[in-house]
């Protein structure tokens, strides 16, 4: 007897270590494909994601010394100011500017005709007066309208592409030629002072004297335009230096954000807005107060501002900034002669503009440094006051132009386009007038072929990951997951080996022959060979056991079911919105009525369930429910078949109950959006800083706080499981973090009606975000892995007034399931820490809709069907949208990145941001293993086929995801020309890749190798079962 | 005694089947299982297929100006229930005899059809119709549904409320809307996008297809 207990110990240690070492390989085979598919996003990025060539050469001709040697009649050209003053304001709109008329629908009182200064000084000395000092010229940015490519393009002179919109966080120092650092070679001493980007471009050629100030910090809206007046006030305008005219700096830069900031955080419309123009105007005035005749003031914008404050991208409002010159000095610019170019009406839409480049050939002439060399602007007309300094401008600027597009040789000599360039530069040199037209067609040119793409690593791109899907589906779907734990050990070393002889072949190959230009670098080679070695590693396997005709059979038997079909229908439904821009910018209503659709069919199903046996499932049920009535099975065996029984009358009401919650929910939170730029008049934005904070949706979070748990509780009770644990953790824990939660952004809400911040109340608030997340994201999560069984020993009577009493275990029936959903909650609290309050609605029924489907898909026995993951990945991206993102650049919340930290810090922002974003995408991806383990009881799985079967569900919400981002690969590829490309299909293609890698890397780590592995561990040795 | 309890076992026993299989139980006969339930059919004739959908249809888009949907209503409603009477009644096939024209039902009909387009319009509001601002165009839409329905619906109260015989000309009617609602988010800027008119003209199709065929699927 007791070595037969010795022997059952030692099989059941080894089976143990068995299951132990095959979920360590399922996990490496994953990761494997992962990683193919990492290496095909990055290779696609590579091929589409534009980078421009820049050029390091640096222009050395001062326009005195080209007066000078050229025959110009004996014109003699000299700088024609000593010292500049050049402020920029962030995010000037250029109907900030003007006078806007009270009555015009869009005018508003807190963002119109707060700055006067400008026009009026424009206005009535310059043109009034006819003093021609001062000019005003609406400025027209090149997107994207990110404060770093501006600042490239405002010295450059340059078009910065998309790829540089990513470096925001990461600016580094300016190689190619620039205004700064001419002005730096040419011995001008530049103070800086304000926006830490222009510390990051120019350092090396910027004044030590400099005070650079933190800039992506936009909850502060003082500290930056405060340290700019008072640089300024020491500087230039209670400068007893400056006025003796020995002041040390030649070239004073001072860069605002406050109006950026309220724009970032209060939107266009709020109060704030009116004092910091209010402000800046007081500020502009003092300026020119004390300018003297040899200082040139220069006042700008570097982009606008859309009307929720943000930007970006390139609506109207976006681009629209201001540009304003001013000397003491009468008569230093010609106005336009008509002066009806100037027209202010209908908030100066129709105002004469120029491009922002045009500012770099224009200060170069001005200050006489040479003009940057990679220039695409024209000098400003009006800066010329007579015909032969026009000509002389257009002549200089022309010969910069023509040399820049002979040494960067972008249009090979012979090429129609080189013709074109021919002609217009001829007839420029006879006729000097007509020479902005060479300019024009070069900046037509230079737009288009920046859109540069590399068609072999696109190429690469798109075959590996389509590559990838297919291991995927034959892997996770086809093959029987018993096969597949057999073959995994096998897989793991040959896909090691593969790599090693991919790579050592390619090397070889390329060593003796010239390897192809996009893969040169080694980096891509080696790259390109590990997606080699990993795709031929799987095929070679999968195709030594099986035939390509089986697994084509395999496949079309799989999709033979009717909830197979419909869920594969709405991946398809799904992968084709990409076709066509409008289905793209309509997302988030598209997805709402795709849910409802499904919804619709569960309901359907609920009500006429007798008439309809297609279902495969339920049909088994119904044989077996009829099997055991002929055999007349007595009672306590019902028991083991009460699982496959076709559904009771109550549990078809429940049923039809949970298909109304799924519906409800997704329409109730899709009225929380954040509205497209391109969605127009026909969405109104919901989610807005102003009703975020709004009492109405404090209030609702108060109550959502405390009912969310005893639905969760509700849930529970269906399978008895609200035992053990649980009541801890949803009673206690849930509630203290969603309390914190909810103080947390009730205190946002208080501040955001403060007129100035309290500090007291920013340091609490960091201090308590900070432990919520470190109690939500560490303690609990640690605490989960102590495995917090949600079973209870329940004693009753068996008979009235009996002493008999009768014990069964409490929550059995559903023992893995409970306890993995105490591991969602931890996510959910996480996600909830970095969400507005109108995100934190919408996830409360998030988490209701990923309750409801999983009974669901429960009580339809579809526990494997690919049409659960399908639904809740719908769910997934349907949240997304409904936390106020969009698939667009703008639309990041990157004010979350201030929640833990007040500076940017790795990690914690990164951190913030990701939740933010990807939320309801991690919870779909760690929830997505409750299919398998919600209602499984114990004692009836393998722990292999369970595991087995966590996969495969992983596999599928995967496959959608890979099929979606294959989708915007082909059809970005496709669109590459379209005229909305990077403002609506490139950012889709980012957000799609973005999501598989967060699905893949979420599904991986925490879902697969973390919670499951260690859940069934758990369980299957508290049963001593293996 | 013990016959009189087991009639009303027997009698439990009935009410209980119908209940599981169908929403109410009609009162006459109930002693014979077969003339209880006999079988519903439609004639698969080309008698059913509903013509005048199609005319209102093209006055709708060609004659009407800029798509009056009330109109078209006024239009349906008549059209809808010289249908039932001239067509639709006449094909249908109630175990073997064919069914008379029940006037007070033709009425009840409508009054159910009105109160039918409530849930209807509160399931398009589901399905992402805009709650406030338009409710009098979703109305309007769910009345056409409901009347599209309308010899759907007579049907079902002429024929013992078999729901199962005759919701695949419902579904049709809700499928032709569902595929119509494609050309709403598209750009093109055209009058005929304006909501409700797309997802009206989708469920007539549908509606003419599933009239015109419906007796052909199971």
């Amino acid at each position: 007897m007791i070595r037969n207990r010795m022997e059952q110990l030692s099989i059941y240690k080894i089976r143990f270590l068995k299951f132990r070492q095959s979920h360590t390989l399922y996990v490496l085979y994953l990761t494997a494909v992962a990683a193919l598919q990492f290496i095909a996003i990055a290779f696609f990025t590579k091929g589409f994601l534009l980078s421009r060539n820049v050029l390091d050469d640096i222009n050395e001709l001062k326009p005195s010394m080209y007066a000078a040697n050229s025959s110009n009649n004996g014109f003699v050209h000299q700088q024609k100011f000593e010292k500049t003053v050049i402020l920029v304001i962030d995010a000037l709109r250029f109907d900030f500017v003007i006078p806007v008329n009270t009555n015009n629908s869009a005018y508003n009182s807190n963002h119109h005709n707060k700055i006067t200064t400008l026009y009026d000084q424009f206005c009535k000395e310059s043109v009034g007066k006819k003093q021609n000092n001062s000019l005003l010229l609406k400025f027209l940015a090149d997107p994207p309208t990110t404060t770093l490519q501006r600042l490239k393009g405002l010295t450059t002179g340059s078009l910065p592409t998309f790829i540089d919109a990513g470096s925001n966080f990461d600016g580094t120092v300016i190689e190619e030629d620039n205004l700064i650092k001419q002005m730096y070679l040419n011995n001008k001493e530049v103070f800086f002072v304000g926006d830490d980007t222009w510390d990051a471009l120019f350092s090396p050629f910027l004044s030590n004297h400099s005070i650079p100030y933190e800039s992506l910090n936009v909850w502060d809206l003082d500290t930056v335009d405060n340290g700019v007046i008072s640089y300024f006030n020491d500087n230039l305008i209670r400068s007893e230096e400056y006025k003796k005219k020995n002041s040390q700096w030649n070239v004073l830069i001072g860069h605002m954000l406050g109006v950026d900031h309220v724009g970032h955080k209060y939107g266009p419309n709020h109060f704030t807005m009116k004092e910091k123009q209010l402000q800046v105007n007081n500020f502009i005035n003092d300026i020119i107060n004390v300018i003297d005749d040899d200082t040139l003031l220069v006042i700008m914008g570097d982009h606008g501002m859309d009307h929720t404050g943000n930007h970006g991208g390139d609506s109207i409002d976006e681009l629209e900034s201001t540009l304003f010159l001013y000397s003491k000095r009468q008569n230093v610019w010609k106005l336009e002669d008509d002066h009806s170019v100037y027209n202010i009406d209908d908030l100066g839409s129709n105002y004469k503009s120029i491009n922002q480049i045009d500012l770099v050939p224009t200060l170069a002439l001005l200050l006489d440094i040479p003009i940057p060399f990679n220039n695409l602007g024209w000098p400003i007309k009006e800066i010329a006051v007579n015909e032969l300094e026009q000509q002389f401008f257009s002549n200089i600027t022309l010969d910069q132009l023509k040399k820049y597009q002979e040494t960067n040789g972008l249009f090979p000599t012979g090429s129609d386009k080189y013709r074109m360039l021919e002609n217009l530069f001829n007839t420029s040199k006879e006729n000097y007038e007509l020479s902005k037209e060479y300019q024009a067609y070069l900046l037509m040119l230079c737009k288009d072929l920046w859109a540069n793409f590399e068609f072999p690593s696109i190429a690469i791109g798109i075959i590996f990951l389509f590559l990838s899907l297919i291991i995927l589906i034959t892997t996770t779907k086809l093959i029987p997951s018993i096969v597949v734990s057999q073959m995994v050990p096998i897989f793991v070393p040959l896909i090691i080996m593969m790599i090693f002889v991919s790579h050592l072949c390619l090397f070889s190959l390329f060593y003796v022959f010239q390897p192809p230009a996009f893969i040169e670098e080694r980096f891509w080679c080696s790259l390109l060979a590990t997606a080699i070695g990993i795709t031929l590693a799987c095929f070679s396997q999968i195709f030594e056991r099986y035939s390509l005709k089986w697994l084509i059979f395999r496949f079309f038997g799989e999709l033979s079911d009717y909830w197979s079909r419909v869920g594969s229908v709405f991946i398809i439904l799904h992968a084709v919105i990409f076709t066509s821009n409008s289905f793209t910018i309509w997302e988030d209503r598209i997805i709402s009525f795709f849910i409802a659709t499904i919804g619709l069919f569960t309901m359907y199903e609920f009500i006429f369930v007798p008439n309809r046996e297609s279902t495969s499932a339920l049909l088994s049920g119904v044989l077996i429910a009829k099997e055991r009535d002929s055999k007349k099975i007595r009672n306590f065996e019902e028991e083991v078949y009460s699982d496959c029984l076709p559904l009771t009358k109550i549990q078809r009401a429940l049923g039809i109950y949970h298909s109304l919650i799924l519906i409800c929910c997704t329409r109730i939170s899709s009225f929380i959006t954040i509205c497209r730029e391109e969605q127009g008049d026909f969405c109104t934005p919901t989610f807005s800083t102003s009703s975020n904070y709004s009492i109405n949706t404090i209030g609702i979070l108060f109550v959502l706080m405390i009912v969310v748990p005893f639905c969760i509780q509700g849930y529970y009770n269906l399978t008895s499981s609200f035992q053990g644990s649980a009541p801890i953790w949803i009673n206690l824990f849930l509630r203290l973090v969603l309390f914190g939660v909810f103080c947390l952004w009730g205190l946002n809400t208080v501040e955001n009606y403060l007129n100035e911040p309290i500090l007291e109340i920013n340091m609490f608030k960091i201090s308590l975000a900070r432990s919520l997340a470190g109690v939500s994201l560490i303690a609990l999560n640690f605490g989960w892995i102590f495995g917090p069984l949600c079973v209870n020993l329940g004693i009753t009577r068996t008979k009235e007034n009996s002493k008999e009493n009768s014990a069964t275990i409490l929550g059995v029936k559903n023992i893995y399931g409970s306890q993995y959903f105490l591991l969602v909650l931890n996510i959910f609290m996480a996600v909830m820490i970095f969400s507005k309050p109108l995100a934190q609605i919408s996830l409360y029924l998030m988490l209701n809709q990923i309750l409801s489907v999983i009974e669901i898909i429960d009580m339809f026995k579809l526990k494997e069907n690919i049409i659960g993951p399908v639904i809740l990945n719908l769910i997934a991206y349907q949240h997304f949208f409904t936390t106020g993102h969009q698939a667009t650049i703008p639309a990041v919340q990157w004010d979350a990145g201030f929640i833990l930290s007040e500076t940017i810090s790795f990690p914690l922002t990164h951190i913030a941001i990701f939740l933010n974003t990807f939320g309801p995408q991690v919870l779909a991806s760690v929830a997505i293993a409750l299919f398998t383990l919600w209602k499984q009881p114990p004692l009836v799985l393998k722990p292999q086929t369970m595991l087995g079967r966590i996969v495969s569900n992983c596999g599928c919400l995967l496959i959608y995801n890979t099929v979606l981002c294959l989708s915007t690969f082909i059809w970005v590829t496709h669109f590459r020309r379209h005229l909305m490309v990077w403002k609506i299909f490139c950012p889709r293609f980012i957000f799609a890749s973005l999501s598989l890698i967060v699905t893949q890397i979420i599904v991986i780590l925490i879902t697969i190798a973390f919670a499951s592995g260690r859940l069934i561990r758990q369980i299957n040795s508290f049963f001593w079962e293996f | 005694m013990p016959v009189k309890k087991r009639t009303n076992a027997i009698k439990k026993k009935s009410v209980t089947f119908s209940d599981d299989t169908t929403v109410t139980q009609n009162e006459h006969n109930k002693k014979d299982k077969d003339s209880e339930h006999p079988p519903v059919s439609v004639k698969k004739t080309i008698f059913t297929i509903p013509i005048h959908l199609l005319g209102l249809l093209y006055c709708y888009i060609f004659v009407s100006e800029s798509f009056d949907t009330l109109k078209l209503l006024c239009g349906l409603i008549p059209t809808q229930i010289l249908y039932v009477i001239l067509q639709f009644n006449r094909n249908t096939v109630y175990g073997n005899k064919r069914l008379k024209v029940n006037v007070l039902l033709i009425f009840i009909a409508v009054f159910a059809a009105l109160g039918v387009s409530l849930p209807i319009m509160l399931g398009i509001i589901l399905f992402g119709a805009p709650l406030i601002d338009k409710s009098k165009e979703t109305l309007l839409l769910a009345l056409h549904a409901s009347f599209l329905a309308y010899p759907a619906i007579y049907s079902v109260f002429n024929c013992n409320f078999k729901v199962g015989t005759w919701k695949k000309y419902f579904i049709f009617i809700i499928l032709g809307g569902w595929i119509s609602c494609i050309v709403i988010p598209l750009d093109w800027d055209r009058e005929w996008q304006a909501w409700p008119i797309p997802v009206v003209i989708g469920s007539y199709i549908g509606a003419f297809f599933g009239y015109s065929t419906g007796s052909y699927f199971l």
